[in-house]
Formats: structure tokens, C-alpha cells, sequence
């Protein structure tokens, strides 16, 4: 009888050290986990994924919302959807005066990408860093140019047009400068021999008196991104991303990786910022803010009229950021193919995976059901120097003239299923995503010198790889 | 005794540490097996894998729907041309006739407006909702050229089918041709014009191909090639086809008929200037009934359509599709024409309710039985 409690209670230490070392074990293995195995999960969203390989893929959605999530996703839906019009309107009033397009959904198109077309491509400019702006324009830059009120100092606004080129107005209005976008090409050899041919935007900036865009003016012409998958993003702790830096390359890797800090309207303070081609919006609420008032011309409780009135009210602005909040990601394609398997070897072998980060964890929360995933984004969220070919010179809060956020390569397969004729990298002058990787260069170099001395059949499946994506 | 259960401690820790981790291993290579097995163990029974419904969607029911359209945006443009020319009841009642008759091909294509439709614009340059009536009346009243030229640089929302409704019947479908001046009928008059070259425009980019772009329906011909990124399976080639018809059926429930009717505003109502929803909607579920059997019917095309892949795996649930389309369609046949008027007439809001409910139903058991089966 004492013998046998003795045994039990024996048995039952051990159950309980065993226990423990079965929840270590299970941390230790999901930490090696991250350094060490490739990621063999179709589901790129963790729970939040959604199987569907068309052009609706991205507009889903997340499969694990709660029945009151859903319905808020779907009002949200509705509004992300709406097209503006020039008041007064008994529907969808609030259109302008300036504005790029009169809908979300008119630019991030099926929750995708955007053209690099008038009305879809966007246009930042500001003064080189410390230009000097006369006092009288300032005020009116201020007063009538809300993007440029969101800044750090070192992008100065250009009079007349603050640092978003609105392009379009309703009647009676004049557009800040009409765009033209020419294309130029230029031709170079796979290490094979084979030809490629690349393309570049010109864009021709004219103003309202005929003139062009004084030369200081630093441009920087940016597609629409897309727009599913950022709730989980947006759910990645701070520190998680920060962890990923190493600003000055002691690894020696040739790979820095830079954060970017961005001015916070809510908060009124410098935060890391995560979404946009350079990082500089800090969160979904006032990225969802911005593009209404600055890409439509709709004032919204972030950014109101004068009076504190509005055109769309706070519900509106937050089932709207909640709908981009909560579509699910398209599940991977194809993940049993070999060719798929050794282009996803051949994309570790040549380093891409060092920015392109295949798996991230999700934290804390506000949406539960996008809390705690393993998610598959192929992205640091951070800012590398991309080389000369692709700079844009025009430096945006910490992020210099030739830096680039890494983007996100979940679904990018869907891309032209989604929206044909798209192009890849921040100006979609890539038409292909071979051109894309060809475009990389700075900390990127050595990684397309790779891909260019590759046989023709290890390109094509690495490029088969990014589609099963 | 301390040093003994310190060694039972290592022996408990090193045997968690290893079946946690084996355990770890074990359920991701699972998910990805499942997954692999589904599409094994489906292969050998019921696979999609016919070709032919993908590219006869291409060939019998998107190609013959956009002509068909195109013809009919033709006949408006003819049909402005002529009242514009001789405003009278007869030739005002043949315009309006002409866009209603334009509007059913159209709207027959909801369930597949993806594609070279949203790329090059050509569905927002057709159909974007609302009308932006402030500047609309604005350019009416200023001194501006109307041209195809000026009219081609307006804004969506000031051109397309419903500036011309807006121009055409009013806005309560009470317009008098004593009420057109001179500068609407200009502006009608390009509009038409404009619409019609759009619409073919639409055509080509599925038949022969625009802008250097490859016509659009190679690329469903082509689906499950190796060189097809944008299907590169035939399973995500027919979801693409169900999917279509789940969105346009979700939205004819859910917005077109929903948002209303939850509103209670008749102003939500797509063609309300026209009094025209009602056909709209009509329209929108012949279309996904078209693409189900892969034929158009207005065109006396014929294809082989999803309905053939469902027969053969589940001839109870292709059965009950069509009975579910049958029954959706009666339901909008009861309520009385027009919804405009109807929406606020409160013994007609049964038959509303009871229409939303059938192709809801129907959108349902597309999403939920349909869509599995196609894309595994």
C-alpha cells in the first residue's frame, strides 16, 4: 500500500517533468524551426488561410472569423467598394476636390495590386532634404495639402502640391500636374547567353501653367500594393521585426536590414513603421486614413474638415480598416511539385530568403482570430538599399533614397491571375517576375548574380516556386 | 536519492524534448500530407480534369456574351444617334429600349467580369455606380466641347450605362422630351459613342487580344499547362469559372437585394433612374445559370459547362443546382415589376425577402459543395 503511493507519487513527478519538457521541447523545436527547416505549410496564413487559386483569391474573407467579425468584414467590403462622388450626392458623397481615384478598390484592384496608369500610380515628390519654404507657403501647404502634415522634416513639401501628386479633380477644380508615363528599355544577357530585356518609367510631370516639375523636385512613382494578409502584419510585434535588423551588417552578410521610423498622427510620436513600398505607415487605421483623405479627397475623423465635420464617419474608417485587417491569405499551390521544391531550394541557395523571410509568428492581437499564427510572408518588413537601378532618391522618414521594403511575396503567384497585365516591384515596371529579380541589386546584388548565372531550367523553377506562392 | 531522481529528471526532460519535437515534425509533414493525399486519393475518382468545360466557358459562354453585348452597345449608340438627330416620343422610346436591351448581355456577364474587364477599365468605364451627378450637371451647364475626345477624360461615374440612364430617363424614369436640351443630347450622343467603342474593345481583348497582350481566352484554354502561370492547374481554372458565379450570385442577394431592402432605400437601387433592377437581377442569375451549363442561351451556344463535371461526381447535387436556379428565378418572377416601386410596397417585401433567401441558398451550395469539388 505505502509502496504503491510512493510509486505513484514518484510516477506523478515524473509526469509533471515530463510535461514541462514536452511544452520546452515543443518551443525549442518551433524556435529551431524558424532557422533551420523550410517551410512545408500550404498555409501561408496560418489559420487565416483560405484555398482558392483565382482571381478573387485575394478578396476572401479569413475562414476563422467570429459571426459578428464577419459581418463587420463584409460592411467593411461594402465600403471599400464604394465609389465616391462629388457633393452633394444622396450615395457615396465626398469625392475630392483633389483626388487620384474615387474608390479603395479603384486602385487595389480585387484586393490586389494596381496598374502603373493614370488614376492607380501614385506620385510622392517633396523638396530635397533642408530646402528651404517661404513662410507664406507653408500655411497654404499645411492648409490644403493633409499628407503633407504626416512628416519628420527631412521631406519638405512642394508649393503647390505638398508630397502627393493628386492628378485628378472634380469639376471645376485644376489637378495638381498631369503625369505621362513613357517607358525605357534596356537590354542585357543571362550568363548563358540568353537576352532579356527591361523596363523603366519615365514620367513626364507637367503643371497647371504648362510648365514642368522644377528640377529639385524629387519624384517617386509607387503602384498599389495589395492588401490582403496585412492584419497579420500589422499583428507581428515590434520586436519580432527589430530582431530581424542588423543595421550595420555585422554579420557581414552584406545584408543590412533598417527599420524605418515614421511619424504616428495618433500617437504623436516616432514608431516603427511597417506598410508601404518604404515602410512609412505605421498601422492599418491610418493607412486606411491617408489614402481616403489624400488618394479620394474623403475626410474622415483622422482627418477631418476644418470644422471636425466629415465626409465618411468613424464606423465607416474602421469596419473599411477592418475588412483590409481581416482577408484571409490564398493558401500555396502546387507545394508537392518538384520543380516547385527545388526552385524553393534554389531561392535559399541564393540567399533571397535572407530579406524575404519565409516564416514570422504573429503576437498579441486586437483580433483574436489573427493572434499567435505561424505565417508564411516571405518578408522582414524592413528596409534594405536595393542599388542605384531601382532608387528613388527621394528619402521617406528613416528611409533613404535607395532603400525598399522588403515586400511580401505570399500569393504573389495570383498576381496577374488577379489582375493581368500587372507589373512587380514598387512602380510595376517588371513585367514578369524574372524581370523582377533582375531589378534587385545594393544588398540584393549578389543574390540576382546568382539567378543570372543560373541555368535556364533552375530559373524557371525558382520563378515556378514564386508562383506556387 | 537526490542523485537518483535528478536522473530521472534528465531521462523525463531528454524524452520530452525528443517526442515534442518528433511530434512537432510530425504534424507539419501532416498537414502537407493530408493535403497531398486529398489530391492522391481525389485523383483517382473524381479529379477535375476536363479541359474542354474550361476553355467552352472561354469559347460558348464569355466570347458569345461580350459579342452579343457589343452588338447591342452598337444599336444604343445607332438608336442615341437617331433621337438625337429627331427627338421624339418614338425615337426616345427606342433609345431607352436599345440601352435595356444592351443591359441584359451585360448584366448576363456579372459572373465573369475578371480578367482584361478590370486590367484595361473597360468594366468601370461601362458600369460604375453611382452617377456623379454634380458634375455631370456641372459640365451640362458649362460651355465645355462635349466630344468623344472631352468625354473620354471625364470620370467613370460620368459615363457608362448609368450617365446614360441618367440622361435618358431621369431620375425617376419620368423624363419628358420636352426636358432634353440641346447640351444632353450632345453629351448623350458621345457617351453612346464612347460605350460602343468600349464594348468592342472588350471583345478584342478576349478574342484577338489589345495593347500587345495575347487574347485573354488563351489563357483559359491553356489552363493546367506547365506554361500557364496565371491557371497552372485545370482545378484553378474551373474554381475560377464557380467562383464567378458565387460572387455574382452573393452579390445579387447580399447588396443588390439586401442592402436595400435593409436600408430601406430605393436610391441603393442599381438601376433606379430606369426602374430596371428588377431585369437586372433577372439577368445577373440567368448568367451564372449560363456559365453552370456552359452555353449562352441568347446565343444558342452549347458547351460542355461545370454542370457536366458535378453530374458525374454527384448527380443528386447537379440536380439540385438546377432546381435551386429553377426556383430563384420563379422567386424573382413573383415580385412584382418594379422593384423600385415594390421595395416600398409592404405586401411585396415577402416576395423580395423570399427572392434574396432562394439565391442566397443557391450561392451557398455553390461555396459550400460546388467550389470543394472543383478545386481539389
Amino acid at each position: 500500500m505505502n509502496s504503491s503511493v510512493h510509486i505513484h507519487r514518484k510516477q506523478l513527478k515524473f509526469l509533471v517533468i515530463f510535461a514541462v519538457a514536452i511544452a520546452a521541447g515543443i518551443a525549442l523545436s518551433i524556435f529551431w524551426g524558424q532557422d533551420w527547416s523550410l517551410p512545408r505549410s500550404p498555409m501561408s496564413g496560418g489559420a487565416t488561410t483560405v484555398i482558392n487559386r483565382t482571381s478573387r483569391g485575394f478578396e476572401q474573407p479569413a475562414p476563422n472569423l467570429s459571426e459578428a467579425e464577419l459581418q463587420d468584414h463584409l460592411e467593411g467590403d461594402r465600403a471599400f467598394e464604394a465609389v465616391f462622388v462629388t457633393p452633394p450626392a444622396p450615395v457615396n458623397s465626398g469625392l475630392g476636390p483633389l483626388f487620384n481615384n474615387a474608390s479603395c478598390a479603384g486602385c487595389h484592384i480585387r484586393d490586389g495590386r494596381g496598374m502603373p496608369v493614370k488614376g492607380q500610380m501614385l506620385v510622392r515628390v517633396s523638396l530635397p532634404p533642408g530646402y528651404p519654404i517661404p513662410q507664406e507657403d507653408q500655411e497654404v501647404i499645411f492648409e490644403s495639402h493633409p499628407e503633407a502634415s504626416v512628416t519628420l522634416g527631412n521631406a519638405p513639401p512642394v508649393p503647390g502640391i505638398g508630397t502627393q501628386i493628386q492628378d485628378q479633380a472634380v469639376y471645376g477644380y485644376q489637378p495638381e500636374a498631369e503625369v505621362e508615363i513613357s517607358w525605357q528599355k534596356s537590354f542585357d544577357n543571362y550568363a548563358d547567353g540568353t537576352t532579356y530585356e527591361l523596363r523603366s518609367p519615365v514620367a513626364q510631370i507637367t503643371l497647371p501653367n504648362g510648365q514642368p516639375l522644377p528640377p529639385e523636385v524629387l519624384t517617386s512613382l509607387r503602384i498599389p500594393t495589395p492588401i490582403f494578409g496585412r492584419g497579420l502584419l500589422e499583428a507581428i510585434a515590434d520586436q519580432t521585426i527589430l530582431a530581424l535588423a542588423d543595421p550595420e551588417d555585422t554579420n557581414k552578410d552584406g545584408i543590412s536590414g533598417r527599420p524605418n521610423m515614421v511619424w504616428d498622427t495618433t500617437a504623436q510620436k516616432v514608431v516603427l513603421g511597417r506598410f508601404g513600398h518604404k515602410a512609412n505607415i505605421p498601422d492599418l487605421l491610418q493607412q486606411s486614413a491617408s489614402a481616403y483623405v489624400n488618394d479620394m479627397g474623403v475626410t474622415n475623423p483622422l482627418f477631418p474638415e476644418k470644422d471636425d465635420s466629415s465626409d465618411i464617419d468613424d464606423r465607416t474608417l474602421k469596419t473599411a480598416t477592418f475588412y483590409t485587417q481581416t482577408l484571409a491569405v490564398p493558401a500555396r499551390t502546387m507545394i508537392d511539385d518538384p520543380i516547385v521544391k527545388q526552385g524553393e531550394k534554389l531561392f535559399n541557395q541564393a540567399n533571397c530568403a535572407a530579406c524575404h523571410v519565409a516564416q514570422l509568428r504573429t503576437a498579441n492581437y486586437e483580433i483574436p482570430a489573427l493572434a499567435h499564427q505561424t505565417i508564411y510572408p516571405y518578408s522582414d518588413l524592413l528596409l534594405h538599399d536595393m542599388g542605384s537601378e531601382l532608387a528613388d532618391r527621394r528619402p521617406d522618414f528613416a528611409a533613404t533614397g535607395t532603400e525598399w521594403r522588403t515586400p511580401p511575396l505570399w500569393g504573389l503567384g495570383l498576381t496577374q491571375t488577379v489582375l493581368p497585365y500587372s507589373g512587380y516591384l514598387h512602380d510595376g515596371r517588371a513585367r514578369t517576375l524574372a524581370e523582377a529579380i533582375l531589378w534587385h541589386g545594393g544588398e540584393a546584388a549578389q543574390s540576382k548574380e546568382i539567378f543570372i548565372k543560373m541555368s535556364q531550367s533552375d530559373r524557371d523553377a525558382l520563378i515556378r516556386f514564386l508562383n506556387s506562392l | 536519492m537526490r542523485f537518483h531522481l535528478q536522473q530521472r529528471t534528465w531521462v523525463a526532460v531528454f524524452a520530452g524534448i525528443l517526442l515534442s519535437a518528433s511530434a512537432c515534425q510530425n504534424q507539419t509533414s501532416t498537414i502537407a500530407n493530408t493535403t497531398s493525399s486529398n489530391t492522391t486519393s481525389a485523383a483517382s475518382t473524381s479529379q477535375f480534369s476536363d479541359r474542354q468545360i474550361v476553355s467552352d466557358f472561354a469559347d460558348q459562354v464569355v466570347i458569345p456574351t461580350n459579342q452579343l453585348f457589343a452588338q447591342k452597345a452598337a444599336q444604343l449608340s445607332k438608336a442615341i444617334d437617331t433621337f438625337v438627330r429627331n427627338p421624339n416620343e418614338q425615337t426616345l422610346a427606342a433609345a431607352r429600349n436599345a440601352w435595356r436591351d444592351a443591359r441584359s448581355p451585360w448584366e448576363q456577364s456579372e459572373s465573369f467580369t475578371f480578367g482584361p474587364a478590370d486590367s484595361l477599365g473597360y468594366d468601370a468605364a461601362l458600369d460604375s455606380w453611382p452617377v456623379n451627378e454634380t458634375d455631370l450637371t456641372a459640365v451640362l451647364q458649362s460651355n465645355d466641347p462635349l466630344t468623344v475626345e472631352t468625354i473620354q477624360k471625364r470620370q467613370d461615374t460620368e459615363k457608362g450605362f448609368h450617365a446614360i440612364e441618367f440622361l435618358l430617363f431621369g431620375t425617376e424614369n419620368n423624363k419628358q422630351i420636352s426636358d432634353f436640351n440641346q447640351r444632353e443630347l450632345e453629351y448623350l450622343q458621345a457617351l453612346g459613342q464612347d460605350f460602343s467603342r468600349v464594348a468592342n474593345e472588350l471583345v478584342a481583348s478576349w478574342t484577338t487580344g489589345v495593347e500587345g497582350q495575347p487574347a485573354y481566352r488563351e489563357v483559359l484554354a491553356t489552363a493546367g499547362e506547365s506554361s500557364n502561370s496565371n491557371y497552372p492547374t485545370l482545378p484553378s481554372g474551373a474554381a475560377e469559372i464557380t467562383q464567378g458565379m458565387i460572387d455574382s450570385l452573393d452579390e445579387v442577394a447580399n447588396e443588390k437585394i439586401g442592402e436595400p431592402l435593409a436600408q430601406k432605400d430605393t436610391k441603393l437601387l442599381e438601376s433606379r433612374f430606369s426602374f430596371h433592377t428588377l431585369e437586372d437581377l433577372k439577368s445577373n442569375v440567368k448568367g451564372a445559370e449560363n456559365v453552370y451549363l456552359g452555353r449562352f442561351s441568347d446565343a444558342n451556344t452549347n458547351g460542355k459547362g461545370i454542370s457536366n463535371f458535378i453530374a458525374q461526381v454527384n448527380p443528386d447535387l447537379d440536380a439540385r443546382i438546377k432546381s435551386q436556379f429553377q426556383s430563384s428565378m420563379t422567386a424573382l418572377e413573383k415580385i412584382p415589376a418594379p422593384l423600385e416601386t415594390a421595395m416600398a410596397n409592404p405586401q411585396a417585401v415577402p416576395q423580395i425577402q423570399a427572392a434574396q433567401t432562394a439565391i442566397d441558398s443557391l450561392q451557398q451550395t455553390m461555396r459550400q459543395e460546388v467550389l470543394p469539388l472543383v478545386q481539389n
